[in-house]
């Protein structure tokens, strides 16, 4: 159980947090299959550090962005989104 | 029968006033309050405790600990209870394992005669032919299983769970953890001491009188120092990511035993050593025991371990033990001291040690062989903490090489001292342990850490003699019945590195994984392969550290569940529970068809609270809809609702529900029941991530209502009598929602949707009003004859009528066209989550069809998931859907069928999951019943 | 064959008696500076496809590379069950050769892989779980697999220990049960198969890692290890866990993310349990081994990594699922828990086949379910590599199918389908 220290609400274990995955910009609707696809299908997958969405779900219900190390799981940086509509 | 029990020793555990009476293997024997099932056994002359796995050979008494490998008995209920850790109590029932028909005379000792043929991994030689023989072999092998008897009527019994969040958790309690608590409390710390044992202490509790003396006055500054939590008879059983630790805790007042989860900034491990057994020919035989085992059985439970001793001793763990048992009275035939080279070759017995040969080929009678060689450092936590231990040659022993900031290693852990220089080193650990805790908290508040870790002077290593075989060849792991011939056989097998001769000969995999063999498998293992394995290699421990019941990993078993605030009515009138995800609902009260007649002939009412409902405010609301929505969602008029499918950005269907605009900028949008969550989240992934700058508040509101469908050409005569709004058709038409009062009460809101095809309204009440509002219905409705409906009439109806369901009608591939609302699809909207992968779905236009089929036969219900089959092309679709239906009094059903299969009067070829097929037409419409929708427009 | 002794029951007697030793099952070889093949990865997969290479094709030049030893991926990490019954067409089909493959083994590679047929039975908690298992029942009888709908007086008969009774937050209200799943013993097959493949010529390259793929023009011509470079036409990727970092080395993207697989092992206990139980409801799958432990694994982790570490929620959420099913275990003490690593694909079905690399083939995508493949799926790429294109069985699985948006519909049935 990770610690992520959620920037609304403090420490908080991982169990409180849903996984997002790699963040993958979504292209424009009017693009090709290829494209597209690959914005459903394909991951970098990278071992090491990462870039990933999480989401509060049992807590502030705020995405946020994650830097963690997939290997030993230590994190570097949570910050939110940003969007404030909710806020 | 003798008694083994010598006079009062300083440290002893055992109280001589209270006597325990248990029987062993069905004869009744006494212990006293205090033993261990194994010191109560050893004081009663009991040597021989098990068979071994494989060869079923005689094993006594080795380590003496819970890890002793041959001390495994069942207890009761129990199997595989550590004999030498529980203390035996008043009436326990022991018996020995892995015995038949009997513990002195085992038939399947017999392997012993033909150990030869049974080489490690023999089965994997032989077994093969003939085919057919083969489940007869596994019978016969399922046989020679070792291990306790698991009772089918045992009930359990009462665990639990506690969460804790010490700044600084110490694993083992010798003078060095007893030291590290105390410096860590001093310095403000919160702390967890945790011991395996029944008593703080460690070896100390067996050293002499200085010892003694410091052990009281450590364990009465613990007990004085408030910030302590102290946990005996309890288990560090694992360290995770970010210092997550699980603690067993097994002496618990009223409850068997309990997993502590704590959150730990500073983890210090002073776990001290474990003695390691000696590899050569006759190891196994009971008698042949190590230093420390003697010397608890002396000094904690007052037993004389033999008559006459040999001891070999490489230090001075094997020098205090010559002088425990010298005052014991047990006589020492010979010391065979190792530091000179002298050691042992053989020791000889059929029921237990007789003879010990040494080096010089002296033969000696002897009935005990102490041996004193090395030590094993149980790097367990350290290796879930990342650690790689490094093997150091001068010490003959791993010690650790790199740890995280947040685990400190202690004591014998890294190096060797006096009881003195021990406390010295646990106090500088302990103390900067409390720092680190300290700076990890200070991150945690957001802060930067007050501190940098600073790095503690180690202690020094001792010399130790590298022993681990002597000239002959014995056993390396005693659980498993692998020898060190075992090893080197492997090796030259080809099976050359340790983890594949792990594998192959099993060194390792038994109960007692690696605390006793490990070591000396490398060790072994590289004499065979004629590498020091000892140095390049590095010795991982998995979790956990000592087995956990999985009564006690599962706690209070919890798992939510969900109900309607209307559940109380639903319970007392005898509905049938239907569990649906989370929730339990009503899926009949006794007589789903009737029910149905009710609602086609007059009124019923269901209870649909789980469905999902969210309050959305603000000027973009319709840009969120129109966005998440396939269909068109800019003009909705206030007062009307729509229906809305969504689909994900693989234009697979997702959800599907109504939204309806209450005022100029509050809607209230409904998802399905199971789909609540994942639209909540949705939406709110949308807004953060990707349209910040929309007016839109959401709020989730499906616990704020109860929601009640009252279904029926009667319905609007019901829903008239408990309601200010006005119902009439012209002001309150199909598809349009209304807020006012029911039943008195304030702030509802109703929709005319109909999902069942008839004429409904859906009642949406304050939570805490829901059962006042559904009594008021039934009780207005008695002329009328309402009556409850369930889930079941409701999928019958929905049926009928054919609506589909999202998840039963539709799969992890069905995307969006096909499924009878085509029209909806706007794909000239600019943008919706899904749009190109609904595009080029209707290009291909090859996708699957979702069709009401009829069976020719009205009688035969083909079973849901029965499969549409073709001669050539094989399955062609396969039915989602079936019921028989009461109103039409025939059975229908859904289908998705294949695109070319799909034209209405299609002929199907249902194959039953009896085998037989039978023929079905595909209808005009989806609905099997008006399909006009004029009972819903009225 | 020729260049091995044949293990049989004659043969250990002689050898016990004559205390001779038993002949290598595998040489270590330096690296030969080519190869006609060389594929990544010595675990199932890819012994297999070496063995199948060599036997069925001729083709011997070569060569398997392993980081570390031989299965100590997810073939030595994995729960160990063989069935077919999955929910589609394709997916049974390819299953049934598995099995088919897996009930020969032992003779085909004279080495004892203990299959152990005892049935594999996968518990309905609700309506549209029952709904499901016939569904699978339905295709896998289409299919000709034997696998039906059981009632729970049917569960209880062959499972006394399953807690049938109405009372748990998760009933009993049926069962799929498939008599020919069951369990073997995972490192046996990978020993087996190596053992095999080195006597008809395959190099088996332990501590051997992979370090770059060479790409020219568009096509392989050789790879880099940690033991020197091999000019080579063909390079398999059969690392099913690692398999987008080693297809990155050839410029491949895959649609894959790793993510942990739990499971656990208890200590031995005597026998209680014959089939294999599976909840999918409650993510859980268990079996008794012949050894008398019970083997435990779940569904993988909730967020992506390359760690092999247990998790803790693992073990809980698990005993707590077990004791919902099998109350009287609650004594049972949980020795050991280990995790592999899982290439998650987004249909949870696998990727064989060629890439836009000539030369460059993949076997990954394996998520929990790899290791009851190996043997097909063996077969299937050593045929591939040798005729030049995928065959009928596994045509379904390759890697364009993304691009095309034809996805396999396994998706539905596998969330915790073993």
């Amino acid at each position: 159980m990770l610690v992520i220290i959620c920037p609304n609400c403090g420490p908080r274990n991982d169990n409180e947090f849903s996984f997002g995955g790699e963040v993958i910009p979504r292209p424009s609707v009017d693009t090709d299959p290829a494209t597209w696809r690959r914005y459903l299908y394909m991951r970098t997958n990278t071992s090491g550090w990462q870039s990933e969405r999480w989401f509060h779900v049992s807590g502030c219900r705020r995405f946020l962005n994650i830097e963690r190390h997939n290997v030993t799981n230590e994190i570097r940086m949570v910050t939110d989104v940003g969007g404030n509509n909710d806020a | 029968m003798r008694d083994h029990r010598l006079d009062p020793q300083p440290g002893e555990l055992i109280d001589r006033s209270e006597t325990v009476s248990f029987t062993w293997n069905g004869r009744r024997l006494e212990g006293l309050e205090g033993d261990t099932i194994a010191s109560a056994l050893a004081a009663n002359g009991v040597r021989v405790l098990s068979r071994s796995f494989k060869l079923h050979r005689r094993r006594g008494l080795l380590t003496a600990t819970y890890h002793d490998p041959n001390a495994m008995v069942q207890v009761g209920d129990e199997p595989n209870v550590r004999a030498a850790h529980l203390n035996v109590s008043e009436g326990m029932e022991v018996s020995a394992q892995n015995v038949w028909p009997a513990l002195s005379f085992d038939v399947k000792a017999a392997n012993q005669l033909v150990s030869r043929l049974l080489p490690p991994g023999f089965y994997y030689k032989t077994f093969m032919a003939p085919r057919r023989l083969w489940p007869w072999y596994q019978r016969v092998l399922g046989r020679f299983v070792a291990g306790g008897v698991v009772n089918p009527e045992h009930q359990g019994g009462e665990y639990d769970h506690r969460f804790a969040h010490p700044d600084v958790l110490v694993a083992g309690s010798g003078p060095t953890g007893m030291a590290a608590s105390l410096a860590a409390a001093e310095a403000g710390a919160s702390v967890i001491l945790v011991e395996e044992e029944p008593a703080l202490g460690g070896h100390i509790r067996f050293g002499d009188d200085s010892d003694l003396g410091a052990l009281a006055d450590l364990r009465a500054a613990i007990e004085g120092q408030p910030l302590i939590e102290v946990m005996t008879d309890a288990v560090v059983a694992g360290r995770y990511d970010h210092n997550w630790v699980s603690v067993v805790q097994r002496d618990m007042a009223h409850v068997e035993e309990r997993l502590v989860l704590a959150r730990v900034k500073t983890l210090v491990v002073a776990a001290g050593t474990l003695e390691r057994p000696y590899v050569f020919r006759g190891n196994d035989l009971p008698g042949v025991m190590l230093s420390t085992a003697v010397r608890r059985l002396i000094n904690l439970y007052a037993v004389k371990p033999g008559d006459r001793a040999v001891v070999l001793t490489a230090n001075q763990s094997g020098d205090a033990a010559i002088t425990d048992l010298e005052r014991a009275g047990v006589e020492i035939a010979a010391v065979l001291d190792a530091r000179t080279g002298e050691t042992v070759v053989e020791a000889t017995g059929r029921k237990g040690v007789k003879t010990v040969v040494d080096s010089n080929g002296r033969r000696i009678d002897a009935d005990l062989l102490v041996t004193a060689i090395g030590w094993t450092t149980p790097t367990a936590l350290l290796n879930m903490a990342g650690d790689r231990p490094v093997y150091h040659s001068g010490a003959a022993r791993f010690l650790p090489s790199s740890l995280p900031t947040n685990v400190l290693a202690a004591g014998g852990m890294v190096g060797d001292g006096t009881t003195d220089q021990l406390v010295e080193h646990g106090t500088a650990v302990g103390h900067e342990a409390a720092v680190r805790a300290e700076a990890v908290k200070a991150t945690w508040r957001g802060g930067a850490p007050e501190a940098t870790p600073r790095d503690i002077k180690g202690l020094d290593v001792e010399d130790h003699p590298e022993l681990y075989r002597s000239t002959t060849h014995g056993f390396v792991d005693f659980s498993e019945d692998v020898t060190s011939e075992d090893l080197f056989s492997a090796a030259a097998e080809g099976y050359d590195s340790m983890e594949l001769a792990k594998r192959y000969t099993t060194a390792g995999m038994g109960p007692v994984q690696g605390k006793v063999e490990a070591v000396n498998a490398l060790a072994v293992h590289g004499e065979a392969v004629g590498t020091s394995l000892l140095e390049t290699s590095t010795t991982t421990w998995r979790p956990p550290y000592a087995p956990i019941r999985l009564g006690t990993l599962a706690g209070q078993y919890h798992d939510p569940v969900r109900y309607s605030p209307i559940h109380p009515w639903h319970e007392s009138h005898n509905a049938r529970p239907l569990i649906a995800g989370q929730w339990i609902r009503p899926d009949h009260y006794g007589d789903p068809q009737a029910e149905v007649g009710a609602v086609r002939s007059s009124v019923g009412i269901i209870d649909v609270s789980p469905l999902g409902k969210i309050d959305l405010r603000g000027a973009d609301v319709p840009r969120l809809l129109e966005f998440v929505y396939v269909n068109k969602w800019s003009k909705l008029e206030i007062g009307k609702v729509r229906y809305g499918m969504m689909c994900a950005e693989d234009g697979v269907i997702m959800d599907d529900g109504v939204t309806g605009r209450l005022s100029p900028d509050r809607y209230m949008m409904s998802t399905t029941s199971g789909g609540a969550g994942v639209v909540w989240n949705w939406l709110d992934d949308w807004l953060q991530t990707s349209f910040p700058e929309w007016d839109v508040k959401m709020t989730a509101v499906s616990d704020g209502y109860a929601s009640i469908n009252v279904a029926g050409p009667n319905s609007r005569e019901l829903v008239s009598r408990l309601t200010d709004i006005d119902l009439d058709p012209h002001q309150f038409g199909y598809m349009e929602v209304r807020t006012g009062t029911v039943a008195r009460i304030a702030d509802c809101f109703l929709w005319r949707i109909g999902f069942t095809g008839e004429l409904s309204y859906e009642i949406h009440v304050p939570a805490n009003h829901g059962l006042e509002v559904w009594e008021s219905l039934l009780e207005e409705g008695q002329d009328l004859e309402v009556r409850p409906f369930g889930v079941e009439a409701q999928r019958i109806m929905r049926l009928e009528k054919g609506h589909f369901i999202v998840g039963q009608d539709t799969d992890g591939l069905t995307q969006g066209f096909g499924f009878g609302i085509d029209w909806a699809i706007k794909m000239d909207k600019p943008d919706f989550s899904g749009k190109p992968e609904l595009a080029w779905q209707k290009q291909r236009g090859d996708y699957p069809r979702l069709v009401a089929v009829q069976t020719d036969d009205p009688s035969i219900v083909p079973p849901e998931a029965s499969q549409i089959i073709d001669r050539e092309a094989g399955i062609v679709g396969r039915i989602t859907s079936s019921r028989m239906s009461p109103t039409l009094d025939r059975s229908v059903c859904l289908a998705q069928v294949a695109h070319n299969r799909a034209a209405a009067g299609e002929k199907l070829d249902i194959r039953l999951p009896n085998g037989t097929t039978v023929p079905a037409t595909v209808m005009e419409h989806l609905a099997h019943f008006d399909p006009e929708g004029t009972r819903l427009r009225v | 064959m020729s260049r091995r002794t044949r293990f049989s029951a004659w043969k250990l007697i002689t050898h016990g008696l004559s205390r001779s030793p038993w002949p290598k099952v595998w040489e270590h070889h330096d690296l030969a500076s080519a190869y006609d093949v060389v594929i990544v990865g010595g675990g199932v997969h890819g012994l297999a496809t070496a063995y199948y290479l060599a036997r069925n094709h001729g083709i011997t030049n070569v060569a398997v590379v392993e980081k570390s030893y031989i299965g100590s991926g997810g073939s030595g990490r994995n729960t160990a069950i063989v069935r077919s019954n999955y929910l589609t067409v394709e997916g049974s089909r390819f299953y049934d050769r598995s099995v088919e493959l897996y009930e020969r083994l032992a003779s085909d590679l004279n080495f004892n892989v203990m299959f152990s047929q005892r049935g594999h039975m996968t518990l309905a908690h609700n309506d549209s779980s029952l709904r499901t298992m016939r569904w699978r029942a339905e295709v896998n009888k289409l299919e000709g697999i034997d696998s039906a709908v059981i009632s729970p007086d049917e569960v209880k008969r062959l499972a006394p220990f399953i807690d049938t009774s109405d009372h748990p937050r998760y009933p009993i209200v049926g069962a799929l049960w498939h008599p020919p799943g069951g369990i073997v013993r995972h490192d046996a097959v990978v020993w087996g198969y190596a053992r095999a493949a080195a006597s008809l010529g395959v190099h088996i390259h332990q501590e051997t890692e992979l370090t770059g793929i060479d790409v020219g023009s568009g096509r392989i011509v050789g790879v880099r290890t940690s033991r020197g470079s091999v000019s080579t036409s063909t390079v398999i990727n059969c690392t099913a866990g690692w398999s987008s970092l080693v297809s990155a080395m050839a410029g491949v993207t895959l649609p894959i993310t790793t993510r942990p697989l739990q499971a656990a092992v208890t200590e031995p206990v005597r026998q209680f349990l014959h089939p294999v139980i599976v909840s999918g409801s409650l993510h859980t799958y268990v079996s008794q081994t012949a050894r008398g432990e019970f083997v435990f694994g779940a569904s993988v982790d909730p967020f992506t990594s390359y760690a092999t570490r247990g998790s803790l929620e693992f073990t809980t959420g698990l005993a707590g699922h077990i004791l919902e099913l099998m109350p009287a275990v609650a004594n049972m003490r949980l020795l050991r828990q280990w995790a592999g690593l899982c290439d998650m694909t987004p249909d949870y079905g696998p990727i064989i086949g060629p890439t836009e690399i000539e030369g460059f083939y993949v076997d990954v995508g394996w998520g929990t379910y790899g290791f009851k493949a190996g043997p097909v799926a063996g077969e299937s790429v050593a045929a591939m590599i040798a005729n030049g294109k995928p065959g009928d069985l596994i045509s379904p699985f390759g890697l364009d199918r993304f691009e095309k948006g034809t996805l396999t519909a396994e998706k539905g049935a596998a969330a915790v389908g073993h």
